[in-house]
């Protein structure tokens, strides 16, 4: 009854804006400690314009710069020829040096990672059925994965040279190391009721890997695969600098470094801030509230997992 | 009466490389179709042994059990409730349902059908597409019942099915099991903590002492159903499970 009262009566304006504020301050809130950063920042660069100015670039001048890396290419055609076409025009976008940066790492880390993926589950999945394969590749993942990748460089570059096949060996294979042990960790410790209840209904073997220990251990494999791709992330970031090659975000910050070019470093570092996010958003959140946080499986596994 | 099961001299031995357990020594039992068994005893005295053995999840040590005059197999049809929660988180209420079907390559819509019959059968039909953590404790325990139920098994073998849940709901479940059986005539082995839930469902209650595990006695229950757990007979009934449980 009372509810109902409340529900007829309108609002009163006052409220509705104190709701309409609420909401923009849930929508914001992930974003203000950046924006008091910025401020800081900005402050401090001002303060110490003239005597470092270059080496402090505030806020606007690394934003101008942004703007600058992606379009200056395409401006600088358009003075040599006023009457470029539209589609030249966004080609040769394509040519500012930021956005082939971007490019090549883009491409390279998922390729590492889809790669160690694959590989790390199959070699998971032998580890944790057969005795055989477990007590072959235990014993050399866990001397391995202590190792950072990243120390593996010289000895790539001199085996297969400079270029994207290094980065991709090195990237591909500190993010595999994880991935196998979680999709070893997973198979073994799936519930066991769960397989018996399948057993008690004459489920064969391959059918109980395939409907049971499969999904059962979903959780763990996509917590592997979260944390392969941090490690995928950290290690290939590092190759492409000590690979010495051309093309890639922290290439292309370690360019910057010999012409003292800050404003370049922050725009790289916040491209590759941003990858990391986007891959979040879009790859892992949604498998995850499809599946395993659907089926409550995430509860039970402990909400650690949630942040890696 | 045409004999279901019947176990023979049975012996189990657990052999591990800290311990021996004497698990059980001479089971004998004739079990007849249709018929609901209890089993009870203190903890330790073998049950769950028992029903593992007859499940085919442990081997036997020595002794027979057959099963329609033929020594037991593997892969006869059986249907287990467990007593921790069983039904794969995965799958939604009627998908659970459905998994023994599939295994048997029931075509699809013959699936759903028996699958939300048994739904109805304990009474969740409007909770078909749940998943398992969106019920609670005892709906999911109906499931089970639904599961190992749809499965349409020679035997239906239940470990402390309603253990874990609270008096209240634990009492609905047992007179849907008594519902259950009387509509689907399966024979029921039933292990339990709980005397009054044994004399409640069983026909006979067989009971069990530990060290080695053995039969004590098995007591015929002859009250008329529904049964009522105040009447003095139940209770005398009661009584006597409890004295052979704790006086050897
Ligand atoms: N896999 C096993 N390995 C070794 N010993 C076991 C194993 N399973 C059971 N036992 C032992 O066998 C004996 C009987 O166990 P069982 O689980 O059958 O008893 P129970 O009657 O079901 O007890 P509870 O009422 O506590 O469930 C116990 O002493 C137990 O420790
Ligand atoms: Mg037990």
């Amino acid at each position: 009854m009372q509810t109902s009262e409340a529900a007829s009566a309108p609002p009163s304006l006052d409220e509705k804006k104190k709701k309409v504020r609420s909401t923009i301050w849930v929508k914001l809130r992930p974003v203000y400690p950046f924006i008091v950063i910025l401020a800081i920042w900005q402050v401090a660069a001002m303060q110490a314009q003239g005597n470092q100015g270059r080496l402090f670039p505030t806020v606007d001048a690394i934003v101008y710069r942004a703007w600058e890396l992606v379009t200056g290419p395409m401006f600088r055609a358009l003075a040599e020829n006023p009457n470029l076409g539209l589609f030249d025009q966004i080609w040769k976008l394509g040519e500012s040096p930021i956005l082939l940066h971007t490019l090549n790492t883009a491409w390279r880390l998922p390729f590492s990672f889809f790669i160690a993926a694959i590989v790390g589950t199959i070699v998971g999945i032998l580890m944790g059925r057969f005795a055989f394969w477990e007590s072959f590749f235990v014993p050399l993942l866990s001397v391995l994965l202590p190792i950072p990748a990243i120390a593996w460089t010289p000895i790539v570059v001199i085996w297969s040279g400079i270029g994207d096949q290094t980065v991709i060996v090195i990237t591909a294979f500190a993010s595999f190391l994880p991935i196998a042990m979680a999709v070893w960790t997973g198979v073994k410790t799936v519930n066991p009721v769960w397989i018996r209840a399948a057993q008690s209904m004459n489920a064969d073997k391959m059918t109980i890997f395939r409907t049971v220990v499969l999904p059962g251990s979903l959780p763990m494999i996509l917590s592997g695969m979260r944390i392969g791709l941090a490690r995928a992330w950290r290690a290939g970031v590092g190759a492409e600098a000590f690979a010495g090659i051309r093309w890639g975000l922290s290439a292309g910050i370690f360019d910057a470094q010999e012409y003292l070019d800050i404003a370049f470093m922050m725009v790289a570092l916040s491209v590759l801030g941003l990858f990391g996010f986007v891959l979040e958003k879009v790859l892992f959140q949604p498998i995850e509230s499809r599946t395993v946080i659907r089926w409550g499986m995430m509860e039970a596994m402990g909400a650690q997992d949630k942040k890696v | 009466m045409v004999t279901k099961i019947s176990i023979q001299n049975l012996r189990k031995i657990y052999d591990t490389p800290e311990r021996r357990v004497h698990a059980l020594e001479g089971v004998n039992l004739n079990i007849e179709d249709g018929e609901f068994i209890c089993l009870v005893g203190l903890s330790g005295c073998g049950k769950t042994t028992l029903l593992n053995m007859l499940a085919g999840f442990v081997e036997i040590t020595a002794g027979t059990i057959t099963m329609d005059g033929k020594t037991l197999t593997q892969d006869y049809d059986k249907g287990v409730v467990f007593q921790e929660y069983a039904l794969f988180p995965w799958r939604t209420a009627r998908q659970n349902v459905e998994y023994g079907l599939e295994i048997r390559n029931v075509p699809e819509e013959e699936r759903r059908r028996i699958s939300l019959d048994f739904l109805r059968l304990v009474r969740l039909e409007e909770f078909a597409d749940f998943f398992p953590h969106n019920l609670s404790g005892g709906m999911r325990q109906r499931v089970a019942v639904a599961r190992a139920m749809a499965f349409d098994p020679q035997i239906l073998l239940m470990d402390e099915p309603f253990g874990a849940l609270d008096a209240q709901t634990r009492e609905e479940l047992q007179e849907l099991t008594v519902d259950v059986w009387q509509k689907t005539k399966k024979t029921i082995l039933y292990v339990t903590h709980n005397l009054s839930e044994a004399v409640y469902l069983g026909n006979r209650i067989v009971v069990f002492v530990p060290n080695p595990g053995r039969i004590r006695e098995i007591v015929k229950v002859d009250l008329p159903r529904p049964r009522d757990d105040l009447a003095p007979e139940f209770i005398k009934l009661q009584r006597h499970v409890n004295d052979l449980i704790r006086d050897f």
